[in-house]
Order: C-alpha cells, then structure tokens, then sequence
C-alpha cells in the first residue's frame, strides 16, 4: 500500500537519498506512456511504439549527464549564440537483451556513436548473476559510458555490467545508467555498491513491469 | 483552362414548357467544377489555390429537363484567373516564384477582425447583374473575392409545390420563393470572416444536396440576386448597393434570345412565363427596390463608366481597411511586459542547448542541421503532448497489481502545418500520434508590401472538435502565426484549443500572438530577445526553411547580403 505514494509521485523521494539517481521530470504525458507500457491489455504493437517514444525521452535526458563546454557560434544573422558543445568521447554500451531495445533510440540522437554489448546470465540454481560475454569499444577506459538497461528490479545485472565495465577501466563517475522503470532495491543495491555512478531513469516503483524484454521483442 | 464559360446564363427563374434537346448535353466539358465538388465528399475541403470561391449553383431546370438525366443544370460561375491577365498573377524573383496574390490581413495586430466589404447587387431577371459582377471582380484585381449568389438560398419544395413547378407554374421570382433566414445567417457568417457551408440548390428535385460549398476568406463578398435587396437585414450588411437596370424590352428580348436560341425553348413558352411570372414579380417586388440602391447601373454590363466608377470607390474602401500589420507588430513596445503563462518554454537542459548549438551555428552542414533540427522538433512535440489534459486510468499489470496511471483525455488531435517551415515538424507529430490528421495553410510574405498573405489552406473537416497543434519552425514578429490563429479560429476551432509549437520565437512575437489570443498556448524551445529589420529573430537561426531544404541563396548572389 506504501507503493501508492511513490506511484503517484515517480518515486521522487529517493532522489533526496541518492545524489546519483536523476528522474525524467514527470508529466502526464510521461505517465500515460507509463500506464500503457504497465496494462497488460496493451498490443504488441502498441507497445513497442510507445516503448520506443519512452526510450527516446529517456536517452535524450541521460544525454543531460554527459560532460560539455561552452561553445560560441556565429549565426546566420552574423550574431554570436551562447551555446555548448558536447564533449566526444562518449559511447553506449547495452545489456542483452532487452538493453538493445534502446540501441536504436541512442543511434536517433547520435548517428555515429560506437556501441558495446555485455550479456549477463542469472545461474539458474543460484541466481547469480554471471557475464558471458562483453564487447567494448578499444579504449573505453577514456571514453564515458551511457549504459542501457530498461527494466531493473534487483540491481544485480546492472551491478556485474558496472563492474565489467571498471574491470576495462572505465572511471565509476564516467558511467551513467539509462533506464526507464526501476525498483528501490535496485537503486540501493547499484548506488550503494558505486555511489559515482548515476542513474536516470523515468520511474522507481515497486514493481517492475518484467514482461518488458519479452514484449518489446515479442517472445512471450 | 476551364472551357469558355457563359456568363450570360439567365439569372432567374424555372421557365415553361417545350422539349429541349440541346439541354441534353454533357455539361461536363463545360463546367469542369462538378468534378472538383466530388473531391470534396471526402474528410478534407479545401480553398482553391486560385481563391475565389464561387459557389456552382444548378439553375432553374429549362423545362423538360427532368426527363433527361443528364439535363440538370450546372451554373457555375467561374470568375477567377481567366479572366485576368496571366503576367499579374506571378511574381517571379531570383530564388522563387510566387504564383497569385495572397489574401492580406483581415485582422488587426490585437487578432481583432476587419469586416470584408460587401457589395449587393440587385436587378431584374437578365438585366446584367452577373456581367456587372464578373466585371468589377476583374477590375478590383483582388483575388481574395466571394461572389454569392440568391439562387443557392431558394427554398426546399413540398410535395404539392413541386408537382406545380413540375408544370413550370411555381413562381420562382416572388420573395417567398427564398429561404431568407438561411440568406441572413450566411451573409452575417461571411461578413465576420467565418467559414460558411452555403448549400447548392437541385432544380430537379427542389430540394438541397447533401453536399455543400465551402465559402472561406474573402475581404470582398459579391451578393448577388434579383431580391437581393428585398430583407432589411441583409441591407444593412450590405456595404454598397448596387442596382442594375436594364430597359424592359432590352431584357425581354434578352431572354427571348438566351431561352430561344441556347437552351431550344419555344417563343410562346418564355412569354407565357415571362408575362404571367417574371414581369409581374418585377414590377411589384424588384422595381421598388431600387430605392434602396446607393447606384443605380443603366444598361447594365456595357456601362463601363458606371464600374470603373464602383471599383474606384471599393478601392479607396479597401485601401482605408488595410493593415500595415507586420510592421506594426514589429514596432510594438510591449517587451517591458511579462511574460504571459500561456507561454510554455522547454526547460533549458544542456541537451536543448546543445541542438540549438548546432542549427543555430552558419556553418552547420546541410545534414547535420537535418538531423539536428528534427532532434529538437521530436523534443518540444513531445513537450507539447504533455500540455494536452490527462485523466487518471488505472490498468491492470501482468504482475498483478493495478497501476493508476494517465490517460490523455482527448484523442481528437490534429496538426496544422504553416508551410513551408512548419512542414519540417510534421513528421515527429505523426512519429508520435498515430494516424494524425495533418492540415496545412500557405502563407507567404509579400515582397513589395512586407504583409502575410494567405494562399492557401487545407484543414481537417470537422476541425472545430480538435486540439490544434500548429506548427512553424520559427516565430518572429508573429505575423504569420497569426494569420494561421485567425483561420483556424474562423474554422470554429476553440482558441483554448490551439497550440502554436516553434523551435524559436522572438520576444515581440510572442507577445503579440499572447496579447491577441490569450487562451492560444504557446510551445517553444527558445526565445530570443530581437527581430532585425528583415524581421528575422536575432540571433536566431537564420532562414529555418531555405536552410532546412536547402533553397538558400548561394554566396556570391548578388541581392542578398545580410550586414
């Protein structure tokens, strides 16, 4: 019943608690896509569309947590702008398989950004998470990492990927996590084990629409 | 070109007996607008490119018409392009060509309507009321003009009534022939600028189609008819009136001629009718309506003194109601104000930064700016979804708990596109809605007086029960968002209703489109304090369109430097 209140607000309330957690500023709009992606009435097709207009809001606001410059530029009326520029040297790294369900929303805002994977596997005994195979790019240990992760109940997985990702090099503080419904045991487990690291995401809430990966990618 | 048109087609009146064979003929060489009103049966009207909307009415069928199925008389009045000298109509410059003068403000810099000017013209059945008519259209040189004719407006017959007319013995030139409640209100609609439905009369089965004729955006209204003066209150909406006279055998031999010669009656018929019908209605209710007349025409069409003199006066009207409105938008102090809460600004997140960086940049590459552009559009449509109203909805999960979440509360959407910029938006709208309707209006600025003008609109049907999402890539003085308000307002569409979306806007432009329409939302993703005396936003993105399409003029060309 507690859950109620977080529902209502996006889960807000740990943001106080985790410097690192950063969630899409909530409108309605935001939540009707939500409420769609959560009814389970909702049609495969339906939902991979409004998945995809989620994921794309969500990976323009993690962009927000890359580093940038000021940049001034002449436009064409001959006046200066007040601008920014990105810094390069960033990249994107997904967990399969349902990470790859934001691949191609990153690709819509970064045409040519590089793109690694990690495949974790949960021990079918223990539970325990395990990585079978990841993929970087050469010199990830320079680069910033936005990891893609939609659905994240347990903090496990992503937690194996973080470490991967520092076992290439990569600084904690350079990794942020795109997400779009997460749990608030997974954020204590992930950000209590990396407190540099940041999370953004569109929701924490108790539950976790688990179906996500199955149908976005229609194999349920 | 549309086929040679008779513009002598008799003006009044269901005529007596005789078999005709020439009226079997296929009218659809000749009247070329029948099919375009079948195009229109669909969801979308449109306003002709070429804007003079005139209405095709079926005239009174020449007797035994009935029995042929092709025989229904199709008049339509066509008095646009053709009629004018092609050289007029097209403006050519180094970089573009524009076809045709746009309709100029019928508002004022506070959104507020100027009243188009209306002219009557009354007169007896083939005096030469639609020769007087086509002529002062084709002097006046102004496009945006509606002739409405009476005709449309005769009255739906009973059972027993049409049996009489079937004998050519109902009396179509009495008042009470005319539905004139209907007349009052779509003279009154037109004269505020609104959009009119204006039904088409069947002469066959006296009755009106289901269709109607659209009649939109006119800043002169021709009212035309043989009692166009006859009801008190379409006189006091008339601007000028105008009776034409013609010597009554002048017109009696016209008619005898006319229903004779082009439509195979027999003598005896049209001076039965015209005895027992035509002469005596024109003696007792026309005639005396000549008092009324601020001018009286003798001779009709031939009298070219008599129109040069009314279109010298409906010039100097016209002139007296224009608007130098771009200007005085530009010029408007109202910069110290607030800024109003209808104004919805994206968040300046440093992503929003960083795309503005990019397109506002002059040496950003074609594709980048592509890319970037849309970016930004995607971002603030999806902003704007968010400003529509929700409604709580609670869905069942697969996990088995119920969410209350959010439903939008209405799925009437539609987008309207101010081309050419505004196309540019167009896809992330139907990116994020499925199967959206998408309108679109022309307009374009005209290079000698600076003005918006409107060439051309294209909208949803039944637009007045959508949110509008309009669209323009960037607002400066707010001239043209204005305009695009004003159709759509004179659509019926609730101003609570509209959102005008942007990448920018300037200040002073969004001050105004806020001033004028205060319940219109205003979605953009910058302001910018300036606009240049070209009324570009400073420093803004240059022109979005040209660059966006890649119309821009090259570097060496001579004409346009930018200091």
């Amino acid at each position: 019943m507690g859950s109620q209140e977080h529902e209502n607000c996006n889960g807000y309330d740990y943001c106080k608690s985790y410097k690192g957690l950063h969630i899409l500023k909530a409108h309605d709009q935001i939540k009707e896509l939500q409420t769609i992606l959560r009814d389970r009435n909702t049609t495969r097709s339906d939902f991979k569309f409004f998945a995809d207009r989620l994921i794309r809001l969500v990976i323009e606001d993690s962009l927000n947590q890359l580093p940038f410059t000021n940049c001034d530029v002449i436009t064409p009326t001959g006046e200066t702008y007040v601008g920014l520029k990105y810094k390069s040297g960033n990249c994107g790294v997904s967990i399969v398989r349902s990470g790859e369900a934001m691949e191609q929303g990153l690709r819509d805002c970064c045409r040519s950004i590089r793109i690694g994977k990690i495949l974790v596997e949960s021990d079918v005994d223990t539970h325990e998470a395990k990585v079978v195979y990841a993929r970087f790019p050469e010199d990830i240990s320079q680069r910033h990492v936005l990891l893609m992760y939609p659905i994240m109940a347990t903090g496990n997985t992503v937690s194996k990927a973080v470490n991967v990702l520092k076992e290439h090099g990569v600084e904690e503080e350079c990794i942020v996590l795109s997400n779009l419904f997460c749990t608030p045991q997974a954020v204590q487990t992930v950000l209590d084990l990396y407190p540099k690291m940041k999370i953004s995401t569109s929701e924490v809430h108790h539950v976790a629409p688990n179906h996500f990966g199955q149908k976005y990618f229609g194999t349920d | 070109m549309a086929a040679k048109i008779n513009l002598n087609d008799p003006p009044s009146s269901a005529s007596s007996d005789s078999d005709v064979v020439e009226t079997h003929v296929d009218f659809s060489d000749v009247f070329p607008e029948i099919e375009i009103e079948e195009e229109k049966s669909g969801d979308f009207y449109h306003t002709p490119a070429s804007p003079i909307t005139v209405p095709y009415c079926p005239r009174p069928p020449s007797t035994g018409s009935q029995k042929s199925p092709r025989s229904r008389r199709q008049r339509t009045t066509s008095l646009n392009q053709t009629t004018k000298p092609a050289t007029n109509s097209i403006i050519r410059t180094q970089h573009r060509t524009i076809y045709t003068a746009g309709r100029p403000p019928w508002y004022n810099s506070v959104g507020q309507k100027v009243e188009p000017f209306v002219i009557g013209i009354c007169g007896g059945s083939a005096s030469g009321k639609t020769t007087v008519a086509e002529k002062i259209i084709e002097s006046l040189g102004v496009p945006w003009v509606t002739l409405l004719s009476m005709d449309s407006f005769y009255k739906v017959l009973n059972e027993k009534q049409h049996e009489i007319a079937d004998q050519n013995e109902y009396n179509f030139d009495h008042p009470d022939a005319f539905d004139f409640d209907l007349m009052v209100v779509t003279l009154q609609r037109l004269k505020e600028g609104r959009k009119v439905e204006v039904p088409i009369y069947n002469f066959v089965t006296h009755s009106r189609e289901s269709k109607t004729k659209t009649m939109y955006g006119a800043n002169v209204i021709i009212f035309e008819g043989i009692l166009a003066f006859h009801n008190a209150k379409v006189n006091e909406m008339l601007d000028l009136k105008i009776f034409v006279d013609a010597d009554p055998d002048v017109r009696l031999a016209r008619r005898l001629k006319r229903d004779i010669s082009q439509r195979g009656r027999d003598l005896e018929g049209v001076l039965k009718q015209y005895t027992s019908m035509v002469q005596p209605s024109f003696n007792h209710y026309i005639a005396p309506l000549m008092s009324h007349a601020d001018i009286i025409v003798p001779r009709g069409g031939e009298n070219l003194v008599a129109i040069h003199l009314i279109v010298q006066h409906v010039q100097t009207q016209l002139q007296l109601r224009g608007l130098k409105l771009r200007e005085e938008l530009a010029n408007a102090s109202k910069l110290n104000m607030p800024t109003p809460d209808t104004v919805k600004l994206l968040p300046t997140t440093p992503q929003i930064r960083g795309l503005h960086t990019f397109i506002r940049n002059k040496d950003t590459p074609r594709d980048e700016f592509i890319f970037y552009s849309k970016r930004l559009i995607r971002l603030v449509i999806e902003y704007t979804l968010s400003l529509m109203t929700f409604v709580d909805k609670t869905v069942e999960t697969p996990q088995g708990f119920h969410y209350n979440g959010k439903k939008m509360a209405t799925s009437n959407i539609c987008g309207v596109s101010i081309l050419r910029a505004g196309e540019t938006m167009e896809q992330a709208v139907c990116d994020v809605c499925k199967d959206i309707r998408i309108g679109k209006i022309l307009i374009q600025t005209n290079l000698q007086t600076g003005e918006p003008e409107l060439y051309y609109l294209r909208l949803p049907k039944d637009i007045k029960d959508y949110k509008v999402i309009l669209m323009d890539a960037t607002v400066a003085t707010g001239a043209a968002a204005m305009m695009a308000i004003r159709v759509l307002l004179d659509h019926d569409v609730l101003e609570k209703n509209i959102l005008i979306v942007s990448l920018l806007m300037a200040e002073s432009g969004v001050q105004s489109i806020a001033y004028a329409f205060p319940d219109v939302q205003i979605v953009t993703t910058a302001i910018d304090p300036e606009i240049n005396e070209k009324f570009y936003v400073l420093p803004g993105i240059g022109n979005f369109g040209d660059r966006y399409f890649g119309t821009e003029p090259s570097e060496n060309s001579s004409e346009k430097v930018e200091s």
